[in-house]
Parts: C-alpha cells; sequence; structure tokens
C-alpha cells in the first residue's frame, strides 16, 4: 500500500465522512486498453445480437421491432454513465464502506421478497420497478458479495488457515444470501456467487482439505437443492435428455440445441436464424448466445469466446498487478469480479448448448437486460480502476525510487 | 509472480509487517496468494471455456457425435420444414353454351396450432364473435384439440370474414387457402352436376364422374415455418400444381331451367312424389336437358333430403308401360304379317290370355294400327304380339338399348332390366308387348325414342358436349331399325297427339308432334297396386323430321288425375315448344292463322 493514498479524514463534517477518498480521479492513459476493447466488443456483438433475436418478437409483442434495442441503447448509456462514475471512486473508499455494502445487499434482498416491494415475473420474485426500468437485485447483491469477501480477507486473511471461526464467518454472509437468494428464487444466483466465494476464498489460503470438504458441502447442497424440489429435479432430469420430453420441458433446450446445429462453421448468416422466430423462447436474453451460434457458427462462438477469454486474462492481469502491490482488497476485489463473471459466461453457455442443467443466467454484455449490464459495467469499471490505481502507483513508486537514487547518489 | 511477490515481501519486511499489523490488524505472517492457487484458479477458469467450446464444437461441426449437427438439423427440419399442398384449381362445369354450373371461388380457412393458443377472456371472445361461434363451444373444441398442433376453427370463409378473424393477430391462428365450389344453377341442373365435398374431391353427379379430369393434380412445396405457422420462406417446388380441365355438359341451360320450371309445376299440381324430364337432341345423342324432382340446392346442404340427391332420370328404374307400343308396332311391322293399314277387331273390349284378362276402357271395335297405338288399346296390342315370334318383341327393345348400360359415364346409371327367356308364356309375350315386365331408365327411354326419331340410327347418349375441338366425339351409332318402318312408326305416333288419341294435350301449336302416353301401375309390396301409377309421355317433334326427343315422367301423382296424358303430356307439349324455337327450328306448320285461333280454342280447353 502506498502513503500516496491515505488522505486526511474530514473532521467537523460528520455528515462527509462517508464521502471520505469517494472521489478520486486518476489519470486516464493508465486505463487498461485490453480490457476496454474487449468489452466494447462484447457490448457491440450483444447489440447486434439482441437487435437480431428480438425483432421478431418486439414486431409481434410490441409492434416495434427495435423495441428491446432501443431500451437495451438505454440501458447501455445508463451503465456507461455508471461506470465513469465507479471509475472516480478509489478502491479504498469501498474498503472502508465494505460494511455497509454487505448490510444494504442482503436488506434489497430481504426486501425484495416482499410482494408490495418486490416485482414478481414467471414466479420468481427478482426485481425492484424503478418507473419504466426494473433493477434485478440479485446481479447487485452479487457485487456486495465480492467486497466484503474481498474486504474480510484483507482484514483475516492470515488467520483464516488457523481458526474455524475467521472461516465460517464469510461462510455464514453467504449462507444468508444463498438463503436469501433461493427465497426468491434464484438458483442460477446462488450457484455462482457461492463458486465465486468459495474460488476466493480458495486464492486467500484456505487448507486444501478445508476447502475439498467445503466443495463436497456444497455439492451435496446442490444435489439437496436439486432432489428435494421436484421442479428442480424435473429440470434436471430433463437437461439429462432433452430430447425425451422435447415438446415438453425440454422444448426450450432442445430448440436452443438445433439452433447452433443449424450453425455449423460459419453461420446461416446474420439475419437469418430461424430459431429466434417464436421457436426459442428467452432468444434475446438468456438464450442469445444460441441464435449468435446459429446466426454465426462456431466462428463467431470462437469469436465471442475469445473476447471474453482476453477479458478475464485480463482481468486476472490487473488481479496480479495488486498482489504485487499488495493491495489485498483491490486484488480480491478483481478475483472476484473475474471468476464471477468467468463462471456466469460459463454457465451461460453451458445451459444454452446443454452441458449444465439450471437457467436464469443472463451471458455478461450480451444477453438483453439493464441490471446485468449495469452491474456488469460497474464491475468492468472496478477492475479498470485498481488497474489505473496500480500503474499510478508503480509510476509514483518508480519517481520516489529515481529520487531517492538521485538523492542517494 | 509469486515469488516475486516473495522478493518484495523479503526486501522489506520489517516495514510491511508493521504496516499491516499496525492499519489492517493482521498477524505476524507473510501474506501472499500461493502460485499454486492463482495458477489452479486461472488453469480452472480456462479449461471450463476449453470445456464448454468443445461441448460447442460437437453441437455444431463434429461429425458422427451422438445427437450431433446432423442430427440436430434433422430434427430442426420436421420442426419447421413443412411440405404444404398448393391446391389446384378445380376445372369450370359449364352448360353446352358455356354457361357456369359448378366455379371454384377463392376462400380461407382458419386453422389454429391449439398448443399456441392462448386466449385469454377478452381475445376468445372476440374470436368467437368473429367466427360466430358461441365462446363455450369455441373453448370447449380448443380444449378437445389441446393436444394437437392443427386444427380448424372455421373452413370456407368468404376472404374478408377470415380477414376480419386474423386482423386480430392471435398467436397460433393461421389461414389456409382453399377453393369452395358455387353452382350458379342451383337446384335446377343439382342431381346433374353433383357436387363437391369440403375437400373439393367430387361426391356426386358429374363432378365425380370427371373427378380427376376436374380435379387436376395437387402441387406440393417445401417451405420454412416459424412457430406460429407463418411461411417464412419458400425453399422449393416439389411438384407444381395443375389446373383442372374444363368441362362443357351437352344440358342447354336454357332448356334445362324451362324443363325445370313445367316439372316442378307439374309436380305441385298433381301432387306428385317425384318426377324426371329428359331432353335428347336426336341428331347427336346429347341430353340437352336432364331435370329431376325433388331437387335441392348444392351450395347449401345444410338441409338435404335424402332421395333429392337422386338424378332419377339416369338411376331410377320404371315399368314403361303403353310408351312401349310404339316398339311393339316396329316388331309387328318387321314381321311383315302387318302393314300400317291392316285393321284389327278389338271387340268386345277384352281378351283372355291364361288366367288373364286384359281390358280396354272400352269396346274400340276394329282399329288399324295407329287406331291401337292412339287409344293404346290393350286387346289390339296383345292380339299383334300374339302373332308374332315370341322373341320378336324383346329384340327390338334389345337393339333399341332397354336393359344396357347407357354409357354415359355418370355414377350409378342404370341399365334396366330386359329379361331373357328361353320360354316365353302367352301372357309375358301379351305384358312386355305392352311394356310391362321390364324396366327402363326416362333416359333409356328417351333413347330408345330417338332411334325411332333417327330413321331407325341407334345413337350413344352423351352428357358432355360434342365437340372434335375438345375431344369429345359421339359414341358409335347403329341402323338397328329400317328407315321405312320407322317412319310409318312415327306417322302411327302422330295420331296419339291427334283428336281420337291419348296425348291431344301433348300437342304443339307450331310443329307436329309424334308421341305415346303410357300409365303404368307401380309395384307396391304385394304386387300391381291398384292406385299408385307412374304417368308418362314420351315422344318427338317435329314428327316428320325430328330434332327433339322428350321423355316426362311424373312419378305416383296423387291427384285425381294420373294418366299420362293428362299429367305428363301437357309437360311435354311446353318443354319441346320452347326447346324448339329456341334451337331455331323452322315450325312446319303454317303459324299464324292456327296460332291465334287454336291457341285460345286449346287453352280453354286445358283449364
Amino acid at each position: 500500500m502506498s502513503t500516496a493514498k491515505i488522505n486526511a479524514p474530514a473532521a467537523g463534517f460528520p455528515a462527509l465522512a462517508l464521502f471520505d477518498n469517494f472521489w478520486q480521479p486518476k489519470p486516464r492513459q493508465y486505463i487498461d486498453r485490453y480490457l476496454l476493447v474487449a468489452v466494447l466488443a462484447l457490448v457491440s456483438v450483444g447489440l447486434l445480437m439482441i437487435m437480431s433475436a428480438s425483432i421478431s418478437f418486439a414486431d409481434h409483442q410490441y409492434n416495434d421491432g427495435f423495441f428491446f434495442t432501443k431500451r437495451h441503447l438505454m440501458y447501455l448509456l445508463i451503465a456507461s454513465s455508471a461506470a465513469l462514475v465507479v471509475l472516480q471512486i478509489s478502491m479504498r473508499w469501498w474498503y472502508e464502506h465494505a460494511g455497509l455494502i454487505v448490510i444494504v445487499g442482503a436488506l434489497a434482498l430481504t426486501l425484495v421478497l416482499i410482494p408490495g416491494l418486490g416485482h414478481s415475473v414467471n414466479g420468481s420474485r427478482r426485481w425492484f420497478k424503478l418507473g419504466m426500468f426494473t433493477l434485478q437485485v440479485s446481479e447487485l447483491a452479487k457485487v456486495c458479495m465480492i467486497f466484503f469477501v474481498a474486504a474480510y480477507l484483507q482484514r483475516h486473511q492470515l488467520r483464516l488457515q488457523d481458526s474455524w471461526h475467521s472461516f465460517a464467518i464469510p461462510l455464514a454472509v453467504l449462507g444468508v444470501f444463498a438463503f436469501l437468494l433461493l427465497l426468491e428464487p434464484d438458483f442460477g444466483s446462488t450457484v455462482v456467487l457461492s463458486a465465486t466465494v468459495l474460488a476466493m476464498l480458495f486464492l486467500a489460503g484456505v487448507r486444501l482439505w478445508q476447502f475439498l470438504g467445503l466443495m463436497a458441502v456444497g455439492i451435496a447442497g446442490v444435489a439437496v437443492l436439486a432432489l428435494t424440489s421436484e421442479y428442480r429435479f424435473r429440470r434436471l432430469v430433463t437437461f439429462l435428455d432433452p430430447w425425451a420430453q422435447q415438446f415438453g420441458d425440454g422444448y426450450q433446450l432442445t430448440q436452443s440445441l438445433i439452433a447452433f446445429g443449424r450453425g455449423e462453421w460459419f453461420g446461416v448468416g446474420l439475419g437469418n436464424s430461424v430459431q429466434k422466430l417464436f421457436y426459442l423462447p428467452e432468444a434475446h436474453t438468456d438464450f442469445v448466445f444460441a441464435i449468435l451460434a446459429e446466426e454465426f457458427g462456431l466462428i463467431g462462438v470462437l469469436l465471442v469466446m475469445a473476447l471474453f477469454s482476453l477479458m478475464i486474462a485480463r482481468i486476472l492481469i490487473i488481479a496480479r498487478k495488486a498482489v504485487q502491490r499488495q493491495d489485498w482488497f483491490s486484488a480480491y476485489v478483481v478475483f472476484g469480479i473475474g471468476i464471477l463473471l468467468a463462471g456466469q459466461v460459463f454457465i451461460n453457455i453451458g445451459v444454452t448448448s446443454g452441458l449444465l442443467p439450471t437457467k436464469g443466467l443472463t451471458l455478461p454484455f450480451i444477453s438483453y437486460g439493464g441490471s446485468s449490464l449495469l452491474v456488469c459495467a460497474v464491475m468492468i469499471a472496478l477492475v479498470l480502476r485498481v488497474g489505473i490505481e496500480m500503474d499510478d502507483m508503480a509510476a509514483l513508486a518508480k519517481r520516489t525510487g529515481k529520487t531517492k537514487r538521485r538523492a542517494a547518489s | 509472480m509469486g515469488e516475486r511477490v516473495k522478493k518484495s515481501a523479503a526486501k522489506q519486511p520489517a516495514r510491511n509487517r508493521d504496516r499491516v499489523s499496525a492499519r489492517r490488524g493482521s498477524g505476524a505472517r507473510v501474506r501472499s496468494i500461493a502460485p499454486w492457487r492463482y495458477w489452479t484458479m486461472v488453469v480452472a477458469l480456462f479449461s471450463l471455456g476449453v470445456l464448454a467450446l468443445s461441448h460447442i464444437a460437437g453441437l455444431q461441426v463434429l461429425p458422427d457425435v451422438h445427437q450431433g449437427f446432423e442430427f440436430l438439423q434433422s430434427q430442426g427440419k420436421s420442426r419447421m420444414l413443412r411440405t404444404v399442398a398448393i391446391p389446384a384449381y378445380r376445372g369450370v362445369i359449364t352448360d353446352r353454351r358455356g354457361e357456369p354450373l359448378a366455379i371454384s371461388t377463392p376462400v380461407v380457412s382458419i386453422c389454429a396450432n391449439p398448443q399456441l393458443l392462448a386466449l385469454d377472456g377478452d381475445k376468445l371472445a372476440m374470436l368467437a364473435r368473429r367466427l360466430k361461434l358461441r365462446v363455450g363451444d369455441l373453448k370447449a373444441r380448443i380444449a378437445r384439440y389441446r393436444n394437437k398442433e392443427f386444427m380448424y376453427l372455421a373452413r370456407q370463409l368468404t376472404p374478408p370474414q377470415a380477414q376480419a378473424v386474423l386482423d386480430l393477430n392471435i398467436v397460433g391462428i393461421f389461414k389456409r387457402e382453399e377453393y369452395k365450389r358455387y353452382y350458379p344453377a342451383g337446384e335446377v341442373a343439382a342431381q346433374l352436376v353433383g357436387f363437391t365435398g369440403i375437400d373439393d374431391r367430387g361426391q356426386e353427379g358429374m363432378e365425380l364422374a370427371f373427378d380427376s379430369w376436374l380435379y387436376g393434380a395437387t402441387g406440393s412445396k417445401r417451405v420454412l415455418k416459424d412457430r406460429k405457422g407463418r411461411v417464412i420462406k419458400e425453399l422449393q417446388l416439389i411438384k407444381s400444381e395443375k389446373p383442372g380441365g374444363n368441362l362443357a355438359l351437352s344440358i342447354d341451360l336454357r332448356l334445362q331451367y324451362i324443363a325445370y320450371r313445367e316439372l316442378k309445376a307439374a309436380m305441385k299440381k298433381f301432387r306428385a312424389k317425384s318426377g324426371s324430364v329428359v331432353v335428347l337432341d336426336v341428331l347427336t345423342g346429347e341430353v340437352l336437358a336432364m331435370v329431376n324432382q325433388p331437387s335441392f340446392n348444392p351450395n347449401d346442404r345444410s338441409r338435404l333430403k335424402v332421395g333429392s340427391t337422386r338424378n332419377r332420370a339416369l338411376t331410377d328404374l320404371l315399368e314403361p308401360g303403353s310408351v312401349m307400343k310404339p316398339l311393339t308396332m316396329v316388331a309387328a311391322l318387321e314381321s311383315g304379317k302387318f302393314h300400317p293399314n291392316t285393321v284389327i277387331d278389338t271387340s268386345p273390349g277384352y281378351l283372355r290370355i291364361g288366367r288373364k284378362t286384359f281390358v280396354d276402357h272400352r269396346n274400340y271395335g276394329k282399329l288399324d294400327l295407329s287406331g291401337i297405338l292412339a287409344k293404346s288399346s290393350q286387346v289390339g296390342t296383345t292380339k299383334i304380339a300374339m302373332k308374332l315370334e315370341p322373341e320378336a318383341i324383346r329384340g327390338v327393345f334389345d337393339r333399341v338399348g332397354l336393359g344396357q348400360s347407357p354409357g354415359t359415364g355418370f355414377p350409378g346409371e342404370s341399365a334396366g332390366l330386359l329379361p331373357s327367356k328361353r320360354r316365353w308364356r302367352d301372357v309375358e309375350r301379351a305384358t312386355m308387348a305392352f311394356g310391362y315386365g321390364l324396366a327402363v331408365t326416362p333416359l333409356q327411354l328417351a333413347s330408345a325414342y330417338a332411334v325411332l326419331a333417327n330413321d331407325g340410327i341407334k345413337k350413344q347418349a352423351s352428357l358432355l358436349k360434342i365437340s372434335a375441338a375438345e375431344g369429345v366425339l359421339p359414341g358409335p351409332e347403329e341402323q338397328v331399325i329400317d328407315k321405312k318402318i320407322v317412319a310409318s312408326v312415327r306417322q302411327m305416333m302422330k295420331a296419339v297427339i291427334g283428336k281420337e288419341g291419348t296425348g291431344t294435350r301433348a300437342a304443339i301449336d307450331t310443329y307436329e308432334v309424334a308421341g305415346k302416353t303410357g300409365t303404368s301401375h307401380k309395384v307396391g309390396a304385394g304386387g300391381y297396386q291398384q292406385d299408385r301409377y307412374v304417368g308418362l309421355f314420351a315422344g318427338m317433334a317435329p314428327a316428320d323430321k325430328p330434332r327433339l326427343v322428350t321423355v316426362v315422367v311424373i312419378d305416383d301423382p296423387r291427384g285425381k288425375d294420373y294418366y299420362g296424358g293428362l299429367v305428363a303430356a301437357p309437360v311435354f307439349a311446353k318443354v319441346t315448344a320452347e326447346a324448339l324455337r329456341l334451337m331455331s327450328v323452322a315450325p312446319l306448320k303454317a303459324p299464324e292463322p292456327k296460332l291465334v285461333k287454336g291457341s285460345t280454342v286449346k287453352r280453354g280447353g286445358d283449364s
């Protein structure tokens, strides 16, 4: 940690104490260009695919083929504004308010369950209605959880290997979040959030047998959840052989698979997807990747996955920079974000291609959906902010090193 | 990386540790992320990507993968590709002058995929209203087809009606274009023309007889459909449709109308059960009119009565009775034992043959052959028959085509019955001579008379307009009776219409008529019924050079009049007169003075 980041507290103005270390613009030239380009490319692909996949459905539903495209453009504007704001906020501020953030997260997850406040779609109560937009709380909750675990590890990493106690606290908070998420229910978010927290604990140095035990418990928990609910069990069976129920529960998956099969190497061409013509439900949201695979083939899939790989790789590189600078909080935040995004990409692609059961997760930057886009943009802004802070620090260290050397010589 | 972390940690251990412990309350150990943990994480994340990618490659491009892209594409095809029929336009049926008798009009059927229908109350009510169904019925029907992917909601709506339904823009409702048959002539030619079913295939009449010609061939094409059943893309034409051929019938619609009008009027007047009129063109054998009662409206068959669809003129058998006597006369003249002037004594007005007694209305005394025909004397006819070879009369009947299929190709046409016997009993010889013991259809009767009208030449009856250009050629013709004999018999038949004859009411002002009345007892459960009759008139005009043969059958008249000369002959006169006029046949009699005088007298007599 560099001393440069320590600000004087705003003494005498307690109300403003919340915003200590809040607004700290940093030089833009340190921004990670590869990450930015990868994300912008993914956003463009997403916009194109949303336009292509939703045009018939939107025309039928709203008499406006560009209904979803227009809304998505608006979400993009909101998300990029949010990202620009987040880019100015110092990591220190997040660190200092991680406790507050996790409480706000848990509160939001609780409030959304109250029928009057939470908005329910298809039997899942996941949304707050904000005027013409809706906010999916589980998306926000994921970031809250990452902040909390990162801050916790910053403080307690070294104790983690010694005491059950310090190991149990993040798990207890995760348990609360998972419980609230399952009440919505949002099984997909629960899985991806649990996996992220576990991976962060693994990086932090939890003992291997403890970690494996935890994983076993997690898998057992998932299994119990799947087997105890008839609805989830049926979904699991459907996943194992969608063709047995191809016009019942397996319908959406089989249509998605057909979309993949039709794509072959080069796809049927932009706009020529047939699956999006009412065959594949949710073609522009959770299953947009299937339409991409149909229209652009394996080449398109490869390109998009290459962009995601570039994105994840740059995130991991920034995380490594933070580790080198021993800014543990930033490092864990970036790790958490990288794992969360990678997990979400993998789960979404796995679900659309029939590799994984469950559903309800969006494909970051590609699927239609304001909350997902907003949170993903904020996460990338956080990663970029960490990258800028690290490079800034490195530059500072270089300068001070030079002056020291000059002074010494 | 880890090493570097360690190194940096090692470089400034004291300062770092102090600061960490001071600010973040950490323990005294070196903080780091173990490299193996970091790299495990990196490898794990990217192997997830590789796993997903290889799985997708298996779905998209790798051959011979279980449920790989070949399987997926065939599954997709079975869901999205459909073969749709291209309906062929069914040929038009016209009369001989090109007046339409059956035409196809485009209609639209409203179909639905019940699995896609999600109807709330409002939409359902609106849909029911536009389909003109009750909400409950519609709901029940959709529920019945719940597990199917296709159902009809309404068949054969007019395009505007259908558009009103489609405008509701309900998911899962689509249209299917079809053709519906429309019959402009309605009940007038209903049995002859017949009708098609909802599938556009012939079910009755000429529609059935020439179905494959009229239908043409349905085409088919492969199309790509979206889930709502709308065609996105026409992929390939498998078979182009072949429009059906047109069919010109031999009837003249104007004549058909006249015949129908007169028959219907007579039916009403004489309270008859059924009836038929057949008008034949003597020169070609074409049927110019063929009408039946009772009839039906082929455009609305919702209240169809059994029996009204039967083309009685071709399918129903009747014992012709006295109308066969002219043919008996042919046999008499052919035998050489009789001349037109041969006089036969019919006194005392009855004759006993075996156990049967044949009775005339009264004692006609001595009659020549024309007299026997004119009075329709049973005794005279029987006496002639007794002097002929047993097979002679049957032979004439056989030669003019009775007991044989007329060969029009009409579905259900009857060949009639002409019994053939090794030994003829006297009674049988006698009854055959005046038209009992055999059964004919009205068309057969007309064809037989046409032989008399056409100088003894037998022609095949045709329901199609004979036209070399259209490839409809006349059937084989054959001289079956000597020309002179036929001419003599025609002369005798004129007497039937004469003052002393039974068929005075068949007379036409402007043309000479030859014909014969008939009144036969109907056969019931216990043999011939005393009070149930068929009244017939068969005749031709103009008598010396006939152009038309007209047969009128009035079946089971329940009024006080039942004689053929009373119930059938007036129909004959009206139909034949108008037909000849329409055909521009020159009147043989000088019309002017007689028309004025005679017509007033006759009309007075009629009423």
